[in-house]
């Protein structure tokens, strides 16, 4: 699957982006977006883990999404969840 | 990274394009107003008018967070930068907003220590590395930007950060839904309700728009599926005599929003007594400013902000775009004075904003008899 190229708003505005955890650090989480990885904080996602698909903006995670069948490869191909769950279509 | 293919399947769209077209009679006018800047860019970007029977019209509304931030507060943050000891950051939008002095942009080019950041966690950041000076946030934003706002307060009270303060000018989305639904001779048939902003406030908050004012909400995700799922689903509820509040967008909103972000925006902010909105006047109670708890913290508390009110230049129309009166093209100066290079209203700045959005993806596709900004 080839990622799209990044959509995000440069300016922030009210875009929010969708990003994967990779690892989590008390309440920063370092997150998978288009165009690499990016810190976020996670104070209002407190129960976060690595693999969750976040709704981010602004620099912090405002909810976690359900997984989709297609976030689900994403993450299992960073071996971020394992094969057995990531392959769920809900989160 | 976004994960969207299935939200952007020409099949379903098509779909979904067919379902629409056999929701309206021939003849009849169905306006939606879409309320979010994210939906408007969404729908120029797509194309996704033209998917659309001639019997619906989208009214793009005052949902752009950058669009509405009036001329006077622009100033009042250049203001604060005249202060030699002040670093302004902001969002890199809103240092393009044209104020009575200029941008903020301009203001930097004069000699002004502002910066952008993509976080007001940034900003903090910013502070802890420039201990000699007083570095503001220039906060703007609805609910989607304001749970930043307030975590970002908390940290500064928690690390005890003395240098950093916030000029909010966060506001909130239901009073100008209230102000619009009131204007006289309203022609919107139905809503497409913000959807990041309803990731905080859920979609409990919108419930008024159905049960005081009659009007159908669908709040909505982005990707033109979404959009297209939307309209459809205002329109069924139209066809079967319903009103109320629909969620299509249930991967991440629900209805009570996040406990936690509106219990920070609680703990940090309260609302003003009124506030000036671009092209909608002043509207009671629409807006936050730092509770007195972070006074410590507050620029309005520690520096004087003078409050200017700037009336907008005569030949802009922003106001009549953002209450959905008028079309982009159809203000004297869009895309000849006011383009985005040299934007002249807000609505130009940000790539939410509906003349943005317009200029950046629909404006060829418009017929020759009616050129763009005649």
């Amino acid at each position: 699957m080839t990622e799209p190229a990044r959509e995000r708003c440069i300016t922030c505005s009210d875009e929010a982006v969708e990003a994967v955890v990779v690892e989590l650090d008390g309440l920063e989480a370092v997150v998978l977006v288009a165009g690499g990885h990016e810190r976020v904080a996670v104070d209002l996602v407190p129960d976060a883990a690595p693999g969750d698909l976040l709704l981010c903006h602004a620099g912090i995670a405002l909810e976690r999404l359900e997984r989709t069948l297609q976030t689900a490869q994403v993450a299992q191909s960073h071996k971020l969840v394992p094969a057995a769950d990531g392959m769920g279509t809900t989160g | 990274m976004k994960y969207v293919d299935e939200y952007r399947s020409a099949e379903l769209a098509r779909g979904l394009s067919s379902e629409i077209a056999s929701l309206v009679r021939p003849g009849e006018t169905v306006r939606i107003m879409e309320v979010c800047g994210g939906h408007t860019h969404a729908i120029y970007r797509h194309g996704l008018e033209d998917l659309l029977p001639p019997e619906v019209e989208l009214v793009h509304g005052p949902g752009c967070p950058v669009c509405v931030i009036p001329m006077g507060r622009v100033d009042d943050a250049i203001a604060l930068t005249d202060d030699p000891d002040v670093t302004l950051a902001t969002f890199g939008d809103m240092m393009r907003v044209p104020g009575g002095r200029g941008s903020l942009l301009e203001a930097k080019a004069r000699g002004a220590d502002v910066r952008m950041v993509y976080s007001p966690l940034d900003a903090l950041a910013l502070a802890a590395t420039l201990p000699a000076r007083r570095v503001i946030f220039f906060a703007i934003g609805f609910e989607t930007t304001a749970p930043a706002t307030a975590v970002t307060l908390l940290r500064a009270r928690a690390q005890g950060t003395p240098n950093f303060a916030v000029f909010c000018n966060h506001v909130t989305i239901e009073p100008p839904l209230r102000a619009i639904l009131e204007t006289p001779g309203l022609q919107v048939d139905a809503f497409i309700g913000p959807g990041h902003v309803s990731t905080v406030i859920g979609t409990d908050a919108y419930r008024f728009i159905p049960e005081e004012y009659g009007r159908p909400v669908a709040v909505s995700a982005f990707e033109p599926v979404d959009l297209l799922q939307s309209i459809a689903m205002l329109l069924r509820q139209r066809a079967e005599g319903r009103c109320e509040v629909e969620n299509q967008y249930t991967r991440v909103v629900r209805p009570e929003g996040n406990a936690r972000a509106l219990a920070a925006i609680d703990e940090t902010m309260e609302l003003r007594d009124d506030f000036e909105w671009r092209g909608l006047g002043t509207i009671p109670r629409s807006a936050m400013r730092l509770r007195p708890a972070f006074a410590a913290w507050d620029a309005e508390q520690l520096y004087t902000v003078p409050g200017v009110r700037i009336e907008d230049p005569k030949a802009c129309r922003c106001g009549e775009v953002l209450t959905g009166q008028i079309k982009p093209w159809e203000c004297g100066v869009f895309g000849t004075a006011c383009t985005p290079e040299r934007p002249l209203g807000t609505c130009m700045v940000s790539s939410e904003g509906a003349c943005a959005a317009f200029y950046a993806y629909g404006r060829q596709r418009r017929p020759a008899e009616e050129p763009v900004g005649a």
